[in-house]
């Protein structure tokens, strides 16, 4: 099986290793990685704070990247429904475009939901460690409706304690922009959610978007938290 | 769902609104009923409109004739909805809306026949032509204003009898 | 109001509101309380998707023929009794409504909760022609004695704890102190039943008005909307056009979202049926009823791509699930209406121009899609507004550059390699100009990008 990995402009300018864990991953499940070139990020920068000529110029580039029927897989829930979701409705009224728009949402999948879904990667299981908890980003469970698959994942970690996060569905402050244009707000969300992760006692923290990882491991280490804060793909790989 | 169950139904749901919930059967029952229920000697503001309570008035030797001196209200309303253990006001008839409003005390007796299933068996008794007032009672009066602390009695009664006949 | 936070002034509200330890307790104490109870209530229903299903059914069809439910009621209330009045906007609602009071001599008012009342500002110009208006609410009550506005719409002051409104009491009633709410009920209820007995004229809301009995519909749990609508002789009910439910019978629905999802309750208290003024062989209620229905905009708003919040019913719910308002409260969002869908109609009703910062004030979770019990498309409506504001250029310009350079260089792979390492080494000085509130959040960008060890 082949599919085109989606690195997404966070994982590729900031964590590198995101994308090496997740090429390991797929390719431990028998995939044919590609990474298509000149990929660069899926728009919601501006999409989410209004801009939609702005939106609408780098989602063309990114339907002008990733063409063909190859699964596209990508490290981030909220990407995945950028494409699924809003995509279509960016180029409603170009024929055309939306035609690649729907094509290219019709073969979108969040890292989790691919391991479990396509290659049901939790059958085998992985080694695991510690204590882990995890937070369930919003986009990807709201917006892309994968509740479960994360979680699947997380109780095949063999030799892994899971133990659940305390209001796990409350936001964590990232929200893209939001966390510039508010970081009054979106800091004071991160501290909570750092709270209800340092009370579930967890060594481990961790999640599928690398937004909201950046915002709860900036709270982590501003109270000096040993509590590591690792992207599910990170995770996974690092057993196998 | 039959008579019995509907009463059971409304009864449980009614104390769960903090409402005091009692079932009697007959006029002999429903007037010791009531001597347990309304503190002896308080102003008694009873209606006497209909036969339950032209039964039930003699018992209260301190009746009045405006609701607003009374520190109980007793009267039979027009009837109950046992899904959410309501029971329901009319205007209807010359009754005062607010007699089991303004005293501290509420003893609402409803007839066994006249408690509907759900609020939309009641709905559609009274759609068609409505009265002026409609209310609608679950429980005594409450708030929770103050840091969400439960509060009883804010400005209806702070207690609610329901009494199925 | 005791404070000058306007919509304008939203991100400094919001730091404010951030910093104050007290506020933040109470509020996350609310939000995780109705949370818990919404669940709870809800658990046991069967099939509620069914049911908001029903009830966005019924929202959708009065609002595609609002101006026909709209007469319809005008001529069932009118049949019931009732004197209808129409408002084009805020001014002229407030002026009708002290020329109903003043025409009959009232001097002493007494209010029911209504939110619409505060969007035109009744109060204050009810009081500026002399008259005496109190409200009946307790939480209203408490924030009128304090001068302040709501910051709930269910709860309007939230934001005092028991002491405070203890305090209070003990100035300005001149009773004993106790922090005791049972107690500090029990005085509120004495003081105001003797308010409610010598009132010339009751004004209230209405949750909800059907439009073929020409019935308004309220729900409360203290009893004062029943004192308000019952006791003085001169009842009057200000709402908003969009309120309209087609019929009596299509109420079984919203009886039971709007108290699970506003409250967490089965069902309030009271939930009141109102149909014109008292009748002939009526022993009691109000003598004479007048209704204002308020456009002030909603018209407008209905002609728009943003036209799904007028399906709204006011219960809350999206508040207490939202993480930008159980951080700061209501009153940062500096009008009547907080939350989500009060960011949105508060960006309508005013004007992009009065309210532009609110826009930002979602994280975009969908939290409130969740819950909302008539499947109100708060994000997608959200994500409009800001698509307006940007066009009618109430951006501000560095992000508008900064945008189009990124709309340029995330098109083009050479501009985006480029940014990237620039950005690497120059990441000391981004993080100096980006600040401590967002560069300084975020890691150094990774010497290699992911990129360049790519398949």
């Amino acid at each position: 099986m082949r599919a085109q990995l989606f690195g997404t402009c966070l994982v590729d300018s900031f964590f590198p290793e995101v994308g090496e864990a997740t090429v390991k991953l797929l390719r431990r499940f028998g995939v044919t990685v590609t990474f298509p070139k000149g990929q660069t990020c899926c728009g919601q920068p501006a999409y989410n704070v209004g801009y939609q000529a702005e939106a609408r110029s780098v989602a063309g580039h990114f339907l002008s990247v990733f063409r063909g029927e190859d699964p596209i897989v990508t490290p981030s829930g909220s990407c995945a429904a950028m494409v699924k979701h809003h995509y279509p409705a960016l180029f409603r009224d170009d024929p055309k475009m939306r035609a690649a728009a729907e094509q290219a949402a019709g073969r979108v999948f969040e890292l989790s939901q691919f391991l479990v879904q396509v290659l049901r990667a939790h059958e085998k299981g992985f080694p695991g460690k510690g204590k882990v908890t995890y937070h369930s980003s919003c986009h990807l469970t709201r917006a892309l409706g994968v509740l479960e698959e994360p979680l699947i994942l997380l109780q095949s970690l063999r030799g892994a304690e899971f133990v659940p996060l305390p209001d796990a569905a409350l936001c964590c402050g990232f929200g893209g922009m939001f966390m510039a244009k508010l970081p009054e707000i979106s800091c004071a969300l991160a501290e909570e959610k750092a709270d209800s992760i340092v009370a579930t006692g967890a060594d481990t923290v961790t999640g599928c978007d690398a937004g909201c990882l950046m915002n709860i491991s900036d709270a982590m280490k501003k109270r000096g938290s040993p509590v590591r804060v690792a992207h599910l793909a990170s995770l996974l790989a690092e057993g196998i | 769902m039959s008579g019995p169950d509907l009463s059971a139904r409304f009864l449980g749901n009614a104390a769960a609104a903090a409402a005091g919930a009692h079932s009697v059967s007959g006029t002999g029952d429903l007037l010791a009923a009531l001597g347990r229920i309304v503190p002896a000697g308080s102003p008694v503001y009873c209606p006497g409109l209909t036969e339950l309570e032209k039964a039930a008035a003699p018992l209260f030797p301190n009746r009045v004739a405006d609701c607003m001196a009374a520190e109980v209200t007793v009267e039979e309303v027009f009837g109950a909805i046992a899904e959410t253990g309501t029971i329901v006001c009319v205007s209807e008839g010359g009754r005062a809306v607010q007699a089991g409003l303004l005293p501290a005390h509420h003893v609402a007796i409803v007839r066994r026949d006249r408690i509907f299933a759900t609020l939309d068996d009641l709905l559609a008794a009274v759609a068609g032509a409505p009265p002026t007032n409609i209310t609608l009672v679950t429980g005594p009066s409450r708030t929770a204003d103050i840091e969400l602390t439960l509060a009883i009695g804010v400005h209806g009664p702070e207690r609610l009898d329901v009494i199925v006949a | 109001m005791s404070d000058a936070q306007t919509s304008l002034s939203f991100r400094s509200n919001a730091g404010k509101a951030v910093r104050n330890q007290k506020l933040r307790a109470a509020m996350k104490h609310a939000a995780d309380t109705f949370g818990a109870k919404r669940i709870d209530a809800f658990a046991p229903v069967a099939d509620v998707e069914a049911m908001r299903d029903r009830a966005s059914a019924i929202r959708e069809e009065v609002l595609k023929n609002l101006p026909r439910y709209v007469d319809q009621f005008v001529a069932s209330a009118t049949r019931a009794g009732a004197t209808v009045h129409r408002a084009k906007d805020a001014t002229v609602a407030k002026e009708i409504i002290r020329k109903i009071l003043a025409d009959r001599g009232a001097r002493r008012i007494v209010k029911g909760k209504s939110m619409v009342s505060e969007e035109v500002d009744l109060n204050a110009h009810l009081e500026a022609a002399g008259m005496e208006v109190v409200e009946t609410d307790l939480g209203e009550y408490i924030i009128q004695l304090e001068g302040e506005a709501p910051s709930h719409i269910i709860v309007p002051a939230i934001h005092k704890d028991r002491r405070q409104v203890g305090k209070l009491f003990s100035e300005r009633l001149g009773v004993p102190y106790s922090d005791d709410p049972q107690v500090l009920t029990r005085t509120a209820r004495k003081v105001l039943r003797e308010k409610f007995l010598s009132a010339d004229a009751g004004v209230s809301g209405a949750n909800f008005a059907a439009a073929d009995t020409g019935s308004l519909v309220l729900f409360t749990n203290e009893g004062n909307g029943r004192m308000v609508t019952t006791v003085p002789p001169l009842h009057v009910a200000i709402l908003s056009i969009e309120k309209m439910i087609p019929s009596l019978a299509d109420f079984p629905d919203f009886i039971r979202l709007l108290p699970r999802s506003a409250t967490g309750q089965t069902i309030t208290s009271y939930v009141s049926v109102i149909t014109g003024p008292r009748k002939p062989g009526d022993a009691t209620g109000a003598k004479e009823l007048h209704i204002v229905l308020l456009d002030n905009g909603r018209t407008e708003i209905l002609g728009g791509e943003s036209r799904d919040i007028l399906k709204c019913i006011r219960c809350g719910a999206c508040m207490n699930v939202c993480p930008v308002y159980r951080t700061v409260g209501g009153h940062a969002y500096g009008w009547t209406y907080p939350g989500p869908m009060g960011l949105i109609l508060t960006t309508l009703l005013t004007g992009m121009a009065k309210s532009h910062p609110v826009v930002d004030a979602s994280t975009l979770c969908g939290a409130c899609v969740d819950v909302c019990p008539v499947r109100v498309p708060l994000v997608d409506i959200i994500l409009q507004l800001r698509r307006r504001k940007v066009r009618e250029g109430f951006s501000d310009p560095k992000e508008k550059a900064g945008m189009a350079l990124f709309g340029k260089v995330a098109a083009s792979p050479a501009l985006f390699a480029l940014g990237q390492r620039l950005a690497g080494r120059f990441w000391p000085v981004v993080r100096v100009l980006g600040g401590k509130d967002v560069a300084g959040r975020m890691p150094a960008p990774a010497k290699t990008p992911f990129r360049r060890k790519a398949p």
